[in-house]
């Protein structure tokens, strides 16, 4: 077949033989000539096309995609965002802020999770009750209820981390994000965990253990699948963002006070006046950080501000005033921009200086 | 406020005003589409990507001639249209075959293919949606057979390889991929054949 001729010519996968062949098919007739000519002009045409790998995606989209994932095997999914708790700050004390994630083990042993070293996860006894992979630390197995440890987990600015609970419930940490969890949960226990910063659960099905996460003043209790926390000490609020399934977030002190939420529906706990709200959001915006993603919308900068510096994990100074009343809205993929990136991109819409020292940036009027 | 919902056009101002950071924009997203365009008519990966830097070279030197960001494509691509032909004119294209009335006639073939493309700035953007639309429509199989034998240049065993599918299957989807582009194309395809017989 002649066609099947031209396609391995074009592929570059024709013997000599059948070039021989082809030519003498394509000499043979004006008609043959053109068809041969119009496949190969459709083959060098088709470059222009935009699908193709290794492109970069612009620095900013404007919509953020909109993923429906079926976690179904989860029993909660849910992102928790945390005010400042007494947790965070004993750690940080003891830790002296490291740059490196650091996980204080039950016995009071401290540890760093580098990219290199192999984190030993043996348990007291010696038993291996965990698998340590690039970003990610797997929790397997369950102890008898007295014998329940408890492990902290601190994730500087700058970095994220993944844990894998015992139960299998999956929780990535945001960046400036502390967990206290179970080394293995009890056999007949609650499974509790104690939250700073945010993190998004994924929390697997178990009807007789209720998964509760405390975030300082509110807990947040799983009756359903997948949710994010975002409980960061500068944020008077904790804020949590149903995905799948069914959560409810209560006052710890008060237990009537409480929200049951529905998917696709965020919990606000205000601090000053201790009520919870509940109002409908997309989830994936709130979500977008466990996909590499910083999502803004309408976001003023001074917000944005305190973002880049937990994800990028440097120090801004902001000192134009234009700037701080400013709102922005959009997308940025992390691992494909800078601070610099996204300072140009900020700058085409309100124009301003800035300088970088180290790692503190700070932005001045325009002009200088 | 928002930021400015067309990236792109961002980019290209500041091209044109000498950003080095916007230029490399452009360079990351058209690079390997003008090499891919090259080595269909001077089968020499090196040197195809010799002609490519040239062109990103020139489009740096000219930009302040470029109106729009279709005028980049419109440049890098005819550029290189008549950089190939040069290259074909004076023999400097690498001999393929043993037989050298072979290697004369696919000059020649490739030779009037060139000449009969325009990438004019309107045909351009029109080319382009046509192409874009095709491609998108092709099944998603076909479609990443089509893109590794197009863009990567890879071989048919070691697409098979990597897909886990036959050898047999990955010619099909060849076959295939090319028979629906050129249905998209023809249109414009029967046009130019026109207008070179006219010529």
């Amino acid at each position: 077949m002649i066609s099947n001729l031209i396609d391995k010519y074009l592929s570059n996968e024709a013997t000599e033989q059948e070039v021989q062949t082809l030519f003498e098919w394509i000499e043979a007739s004006e008609e043959n000539k053109k068809q041969f000519i119009n496949a190969k002009k459709t083959w060098a045409i088709a470059t222009l096309s935009g699908t193709i790998p290794n492109e970069t995606t612009p620095v900013i989209n404007i919509k953020p995609k909109n993923k429906t994932i079926s976690y179904l095997k989860y029993a909660a999914v849910f992102l928790v965002l945390l005010g400042l708790t007494k947790l965070a700050f004993d750690f940080n004390q003891k830790t002296k802020l490291s740059k490196e994630i650091v996980l204080e083990l039950g016995n009071g042993t401290i540890e760093y999770i580098t990219k290199n070293n192999q984190t030993t996860l043996l348990n007291d006894q010696g038993q291996l009750i965990a698998e340590r992979k690039l970003n990610e630390i797997i929790y397997f197995g369950k102890v008898n209820d007295n014998k329940v440890v408890y492990n902290t987990l601190n994730v500087p600015y700058g970095k994220t981390f993944k844990i894998t609970l015992s139960d299998g419930s999956v929780v990535s940490l945001n960046s400036g994000t502390t967990l206290r969890y179970p080394e293995q949960f009890g056999i007949n226990g609650n499974r509790k965990v104690y939250l700073t910063g945010e993190a998004f659960f994924e929390v697997a099905k178990d009807k007789q253990h209720p998964f509760i996460v405390n975030t300082n003043q509110v807990d947040i209790e799983v009756l359903g699948t997948k949710f994010n926390v975002s409980a960061y000490p500068e944020t008077p609020t904790v804020n949590s963002t149903l995905v799948e399934g069914s959560i409810q977030m209560s006052e710890t002190n008060n237990k009537s006070n409480a929200i049951l939420l529905q998917p696709n529906q965020m919990a606000t706990w205000l601090s000053h006046s201790k009520k919870i709200i509940a109002k409908s959001v997309d989830p994936s915006f709130y979500m977008a950080w466990t996909k590499g993603e910083l999502a803004f919308k309408d976001t003023p900068f001074s917000t944005i501000a305190k973002i880049i510096q937990r994800t990028y994990d440097v120090e801004i100074i902001n000192k134009n005033s234009d700037l701080a009343k400013q709102n922005f809205t959009g997308t940025i993929k992390i691992s494909e921009s800078s601070v610099e990136n996204i300072l140009e991109l900020l700058k085409r819409d309100t124009p301003f200086n800035y300088s970088i020292n180290k790692n503190t940036i700070t932005i001045s009027n325009f002009p200088n | 406020m928002k930021i400015n919902s067309n990236p792109e056009s961002m980019y290209f101002e500041s091209f044109k005003e000498g950003d080095q950071v916007a230029f490399a924009y452009f360079y990351d997203q058209h690079f390997s589409k003008i090499q891919a365009f090259s080595i269909s008519f001077i089968y020499d990966k090196e040197e195809a990507e010799n002609v490519t830097q040239e062109a990103f070279l020139h489009l740096w030197e000219n930009r302040t001639n470029i109106d729009s960001i279709n005028g980049i494509t419109s440049f890098l691509y005819t550029y290189t249209k008549s950089k190939c032909l040069n290259i074909i004119r004076h023999n400097k294209v690498k001999d393929r075959f043993k037989d050298d009335v072979l290697n004369q006639k696919e000059r020649e073939l490739d030779t009037e293919i060139l000449n009969s493309i325009s990438f004019d700035v309107l045909e351009l953007t029109e080319l382009e949606h046509l192409i874009n639309g095709s491609i998108n429509k092709l099944p998603p199989k076909t479609r990443e057979v089509f893109i590794k034998k197009r863009f990567e240049q890879k071989k048919n065993i070691e697409i098979a390889e990597e897909m886990q599918v036959t050898l047999k299957a990955v010619e099909a989807h060849m076959t295939k991929a090319l028979k629906l582009l050129k249905n998209s194309l023809s249109d414009y395809l029967m046009l130019i054949f026109l207008f070179i017989y006219n010529n």
